[in-house]
């Protein structure tokens, strides 16, 4: 007989306990694995998303005073209703305030692109609503109806927006557009295709993500193509602001405010990639902290497991020491057996954790997310369930180990 | 050790539990040869499993030597080498696992030497057959009968070919009959193997059967 196989034998001497232990550990394994492949993968989209020189606030027509600061954020929220427009000059004379690394024009709208013979949507302060519910009203075209974002921005500036370009290059003359990842996959686009927006067809040369809904459902071009096609030369909807190095972002921000008092308010709200980040880092540090707690959990069933399984076994152990059986033995046999424990475990908590969530990206339950298996991950998984085996071995083989020999054999 | 063919020396040796209160072995002096068979008789408490335990060093004494086999088991060292070598113990309970079949439960001691997996095997079946369980070997325990569970316990015992048994009461917890055959075995084994046996016993007729009967009686042999 192998000392490997008296162990399995062990194991499934208690075949109720031993099943409810290893389901408990497999449960906290697949918790584990589970979180793990759900944050990878948010990690992983918001990695592509880290533009490290996003602007730091956005300036837009209002008053300080009433109903300002509703403005969208850089890649963020809907375009205020009643857009009014800024006239470009205001870029340069904020790109002259000192504290102002950089000042960017950005002209909003939306497009239903669905429909290629519908025109862009008004920017002018005359439209109505311009958010996508609205229009989905306005249009009357059925509930199918759906709004893209089309932003004007310079080429060399998408970074100050959080785009980020995942394929393709940026569009570098007057008929190229990028595509939103969203906006292509609904719209079943890729690289090369062409679409139209106000009757003109552009060449889609690249795809790229914000990390924000909206924004991915969108397209993006050069500034000066967007006000020509809507008529709005020389105006833009908001300029982002990005302060330079040591200089505070909000009072900047005020400095502007007070500078343009009744011209322009700013939004000083994070901007995408600053909520991403926050929102990242809250999940990874959740998840840590349910991994220790699950890790914490996970020994404490393989302690309380074997301390039964050694009480239980205490005559047979004082029999093992009486054949010469050495301390050292008694002590591998017991962090063997939960160890092999664990690692069954592991098997059946790899299979609940990956079934668990290909179910949940399955169903859509939350959208977006796509299990970024990885092998590391598995291993991960089964040296957590080593560590748990061993952590949680030890106090009861040490106890084992140490039990008197006659003791043990005089025990009822 | 003053006797070459003395296997066992004992000098004086104490034990007490409980802080002293209960002295299990209150001066033991004890010579036993090389092959011997001794009994070891005395009323319930008299110390003859504490006797036993000091001779397979599970425990160690407080006062007083001991030499068994050439080791002094006063020092403090590990003697599970010395118990896997040299003693084989016999309990008036089987203490046999049962979830290991016959033939393992007998191989069990093999594992802290380095016997071969394939002749653990052999030699645990071999013994068996000499037991008359060569029928029983992929048996659970709980299959089988008192008196087949004592041989597979004296199996056991026999596997690694000690030098000295220590049987507690090996017929305790059986019928007349099936203990009769239990000790006739033993007998057979001490006879044919040179083994030197200590076998305790409350029957004044087994105690007759041995070269030499000793009792015990508080601690102290009598
Ligand atoms: N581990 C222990 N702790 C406390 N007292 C003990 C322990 N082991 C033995 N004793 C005491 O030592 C004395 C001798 O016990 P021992 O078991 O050697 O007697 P015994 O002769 O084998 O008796 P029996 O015939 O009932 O088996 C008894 O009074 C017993 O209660
Ligand atoms: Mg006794």
């Amino acid at each position: 007989m192998k000392f490997r196989s008296l162990l399995l034998k062990n194991i499934t001497r208690n075949k109720t306990r031993s099943s409810l232990a290893i389901l408990g550990i497999a449960i906290g394994v697949a918790t584990i694995l589970g979180l793990g492949l759900v944050t990878n993968d948010l990690a992983e989209s918001t990695q592509n998303a880290l533009t490290a020189d996003a602007a730091d606030f956005s300036v837009v027509y209002g008053t300080t005073g009433g109903g300002g600061g509703q403005g969208g954020a850089p890649g963020g929220g809907s375009s205020p209703g009643g857009q009014q427009l800024i006239n470009e000059t205001k870029v340069t004379e904020i790109q002259q305030i000192s504290g102002v690394s950089k000042a960017v024009g950005v002209l909003r709208t939306n497009v239903d692109l669905n429909d290629t013979s519908n025109s862009t949507s008004s920017t002018t302060s005359s439209s109505t609503t311009s958010d996508s519910d609205g229009n989905m009203g306005q249009g009357g075209q059925g509930a199918l109806q759906m709004m893209y974002s089309v932003i004007g921005i310079d080429s060399s500036d998408l970074s100050l927006d959080d785009i980020v370009i995942t394929n393709g290059t940026a569009f570098s003359s007057e008929n190229e557009v990028i595509i939103g990842e969203m906006a292509a996959g609904s719209l079943n686009k890729t690289i090369g295709d062409t679409i139209t927006i106000s009757n003109q067809t552009f060449t889609i040369v690249g795809i790229y993500e914000t990390g924000n809904f909206q924004d991915d459902s969108g397209v993006v071009m050069s500034l000066d193509k967007l006000q020509n096609l809507t008529g709005n030369t020389g105006m833009v909807s908001l300029i982002l602001v990005k302060a330079s190095n040591g200089t505070d972002a909000t009072s900047l921000a005020e400095t502007i405010e007070d500078t343009y008092s009744n011209e322009l308010t700013t939004s000083t709200s994070l901007s995408g990639m600053d909520r991403m980040n926050n929102g990242l880092e809250v999940i990874e540090s959740a998840s840590w902290a349910v991994t220790l707690l699950t890790l914490l959990i996970g020994s404490i069933v393989v302690v309380v497991t074997m301390v039964k399984s050694v009480v239980e076994r205490t005559r047979e152990i004082g029999v093992l020491k009486a054949v010469g059986w050495t301390s050292k033995r008694i002590l591998t046999m017991i962090i063997g057996e939960s160890v092999v424990l664990s690692l069954l475990a592991a098997i059946v908590g790899i299979v609940i954790g990956v079934g668990v969530v290909e179910i949940i990206s399955m169903a859509q339950i939350i959208p977006g997310i796509q299990p970024a298996f990885s092998p590391i991950l598995f291993l991960e998984a089964f040296l957590v369930a080593i560590l748990l085996g061993i952590i949680g071995g030890i106090y009861p083989a040490y106890r084992a180990s140490k039990l008197s020999p006659t003791e043990a054999l005089r025990y009822e | 050790m003053n006797n070459e063919s003395n296997i066992i020396e004992i000098k004086n040796l104490k034990k007490g539990y409980d802080h002293g209160q209960t002295m299990a072995l209150n001066g033991i002096n004890l010579e036993i040869k090389k092959g011997e068979f001794v009994s070891l008789m005395g009323p319930s408490g008299s110390g003859k499993s504490t006797l036993l335990n000091m001779i397979g060093a599970l425990d160690r004494a407080d006062e007083g030597s001991i030499h068994v086999a050439g080791y002094n088991l006063m020092e403090k060292e590990d003697f599970s080498q010395f118990r896997s070598k040299e003693i084989g113990f016999i309990f008036q309970f089987h203490n046999l696992i049962p979830n290991l079949t016959v033939s393992e439960n007998v191989q069990i001691p093999m594992l802290e030497t380095d016997v071969a997996d394939e002749e653990m095997v052999k030699r645990a079946n071999k013994i068996l057959e000499s037991l008359n369980m060569g029928h029983r070997i992929d048996h659970l325990p709980t299959k089988l009968s008192g008196g087949e569970r004592q041989r597979v316990a004296i199996g056991r015992a026999l596997v690694n070919h000690p030098s000295i048994i220590l049987a507690d009461e090996p017929t305790g917890s059986l019928d007349s009959k099936t203990g009769d055959i239990i000790l006739k075995i033993l007998r057979e084994i001490h006879q044919k193997e040179n083994v030197t046996l200590i076998l305790v016993t409350h029957e004044p007729y087994v105690a007759e059967m041995a070269d030499r009967k000793i009792n015990l009686m508080d601690g102290k042999i009598s």
